[in-house]
């Protein structure tokens, strides 16, 4: 049994196909990327894995069971979603915001008990965003807004953490230390599911790497074995070299770059 | 801290006015002895005042039972349009946006057209507030695959109000002139003095118990306010969350209409007010509209009972109140959505 799997996705929104029979398996505790080019289904794909959109044909598993048999509630327990960028149209506080994650706990008309508020801290804490707290949300930077989020998924409690390109509009440093604090957190045992733009990306998170085109499975594996000078060639129509550093590491050298 | 200073001036506030709205009217009562007659009343303190028949019938047969519907029905416009703001993440909608009001004044037009009885407009004007928000979500439901497209919603509502609207015109144009029209029309303006122990007694707990509800809906409204997706990642059963949100508010908009006319302006603009007191967080908000909004409504009727010979039609009065207020109000505006 397998513990998060999609068997034979078919996706169409309306007539436009989207999926056509992807298979993906996720082990527990693993960093799986999904590549592709703009459009090509990424998205759709996660918010299946969400549950948040059906799929026309096939099924998606979790712990060996239908993902649609989960009430909302259940789902949220086991699986949290940690959007590209929340729009926030009220000044929460960035407590606020990771209290909103334990809203499936909660009893239905009931403020936040102190355990509730006691678990978004220790979530924020965690993640060094602790001083935050009383911060509104839309005056932080991206980065923080992004930890902020996963800290929301954290104290939500679920262990599997789906994606949708973390890193889009961090800068540099931040997208290392968003990379850094995925590749932790899933040493503690979460699973991460993450769509990215960045080949050199899941190069460092290493995990497993599904590649999609047109709807479907292009290539899959060990994201050293599969991520090659001609997969990233195919998927993004580029010209680029994967070389291999000194110390064995893989970098994309585009074919514009001359190297003496 | 900041917020229960607010709420617990705003409580005072409420039950000062409330005492001064008992007082006040044609025949005036001193503030000394209305107290001597409640605490006579209430308590078995002190002495028989004289005049207990007076007191009692202008008291608690004629003032009360206005005061108190007053006191709902702001509580009840103002709730409704913050928690349709907070849905519609957009600080000018009313909650009238899904034709309610324009339904339940229709409903009332041909109530009185059709009908001789007071309880036969009422429920005319019950019934057609609730179809009105049905021809909306349904025109919603028409073009978009689920009605949580909310800028389906709000066109379905302009929909539905025209549609409403128009058919408030043909009742007005082949009503009898003479003795129909000036009903509907005065109806139309507001007002709560038809307001007495019965209609009281038949929509107060309603009243109070969506009013609550709704105020309690804050925390789901707010993170509805962040998009569909992640509320539902969340674990909030978003259609659930929003259609409760959607039935109490109109029940709510109709009672008003039932019990008072129309009343524009409160459900718009008390919720701005709120929100520059205590925030946007609607888990604060949403019990201040209620406050605010109640205290807002017991003062302006007051003023409008004791200000003029006649007594100044209601809905007439929170417009000419409303918009220099509205005005200030949008000078926040430029701040953004608070």
């Amino acid at each position: 049994m397998s513990f998060y799997e999609a068997r034979n996705l078919h996706f169409a929104y309306n007539d436009k196909v989207v999926l056509q029979g992807v298979d993906l398996c996720i082990q527990e505790g693993s960093i799986v990327s999904l590549l592709g080019s703009n459009g090509v289904g990424k998205s759709t794909l996660m918010k299946l894995f969400l549950g948040l959109l059906n799929p026309t044909c096939g099924e998606v598993m979790l712990k060996g069971k239908p993902l649609k048999n989960y009430s909302i509630k259940e789902r949220a327990l086991h699986i949290s979603y940690v959007p590209q960028s929340t729009q926030v149209a009220f000044a929460f506080c960035a407590l606020d915001i990771v209290l909103m994650g334990r809203i499936a706990f909660e009893s239905c008309f009931k403020r936040a008990s102190k355990i509730d508020i006691s678990l978004a801290r220790a979530a924020m804490e965690r993640l060094g965003i602790l001083h935050l707290e009383k911060c509104t949300f839309q005056t932080l930077s991206g980065g923080e807004k992004q930890l902020v989020l996963i800290a929301r998924s954290l104290a939500q409690g679920a262990k599997i953490l789906v994606m949708d390109e973390p890193v889009s509009g961090l800068d540099y440093g931040n997208q290392l230390r968003l990379l850094e604090t995925i590749i932790l957190l899933s040493k503690e045992g979460y699973t991460f599911l993450k769509s990215t733009h960045f080949p050199e990306h899941a190069l460092m998170l290493g995990g497993y790497t599904y590649a999609l085109k047109k709807g479907r499975i292009l290539a899959h594996g060990d994201t050293h074995e599969t991520i090659t000078q001609e997969l990233i060639n195919e998927l993004y129509n580029t010209n680029i070299a994967l070389k291999q550093t000194v110390c064995g590491y893989p970098v994309c050298i585009p074919s514009f770059v001359h190297i003496k | 801290m900041k917020n229960s200073l607010f709420f617990s001036l705003m409580i005072v506030s409420l039950a000062t006015s409330v005492l001064i709205s008992l007082a006040l009217g044609r025949y005036e009562i001193e503030l000394g002895t209305l107290w001597q007659f409640l605490a006579w009343k209430f308590f078995n303190i002190g002495e028989t005042p004289h005049e207990v028949v007076l007191l009692t019938n202008i008291v608690f047969d004629i003032r009360l039972p206005r005061i108190l519907a007053v006191l709902l029905v702001g509580a009840a416009l103002s709730v409704s349009g913050g928690a349709f703001q907070a849905m519609f993440v957009n600080p000018l909608v009313s909650p009238g946006i899904l034709g309610v009001l324009a339904g339940a004044s229709f409903g009332a037009a041909l109530g009185i057209m059709i009908s001789d009885s007071w309880l036969g407009v009422q429920l005319f004007a019950f019934l057609f507030g609730f179809v009105a928000v049905l021809v909306a979500l349904v025109v919603a439901k028409i073009y978009g695959k689920n009605s949580s497209q909310m800028i389906l919603l709000v066109l379905g509502g302009v929909i539905s109000s025209s549609l409403f609207s128009a058919l408030l015109s043909v009742t007005k144009f082949v009503a009898d002139p003479y003795n129909k029209l000036p009903t509907i029309v005065y109806w139309l303006m507001g007002s709560f003095s038809a307001v007495d122990m019965n209609t009281l007694s038949s929509v107060a707990l309603p009243l109070l118990f969506s009013t609550i509800m709704l105020s309690l809906m804050g925390k789901y409204l707010n993170i509805l306010s962040l998009g569909d997706d992640d509320a539902k990642a969340l674990g909030v059963r978003v259609a659930w969350v929003r259609n409760s949100a959607i039935l109490l508010a109109t029940l709510l908009s109709t009672l008003t209409v039932v019990v008072a006319g129309m009343i524009g302006w409160v459900g718009l603009i008390i919720p701005h007010i709120a929100r520059f007191l205590v925030g946007a967080d609607n888990r604060v908000l949403l019990p201040m509209c209620a406050l605010l909004g109640a205290l807002f409504l017991v003062i302006v009727d007051t003023l409008c009972r004791i200000s003029m010979n006649i007594e100044i039609p209601i809905g007439i009065a929170t417009s000419l109140i409303g918009i220099p207020i509205f005005v200030l109000a949008l000078r926040n505006a430029k701040k953004g959505f608070v």
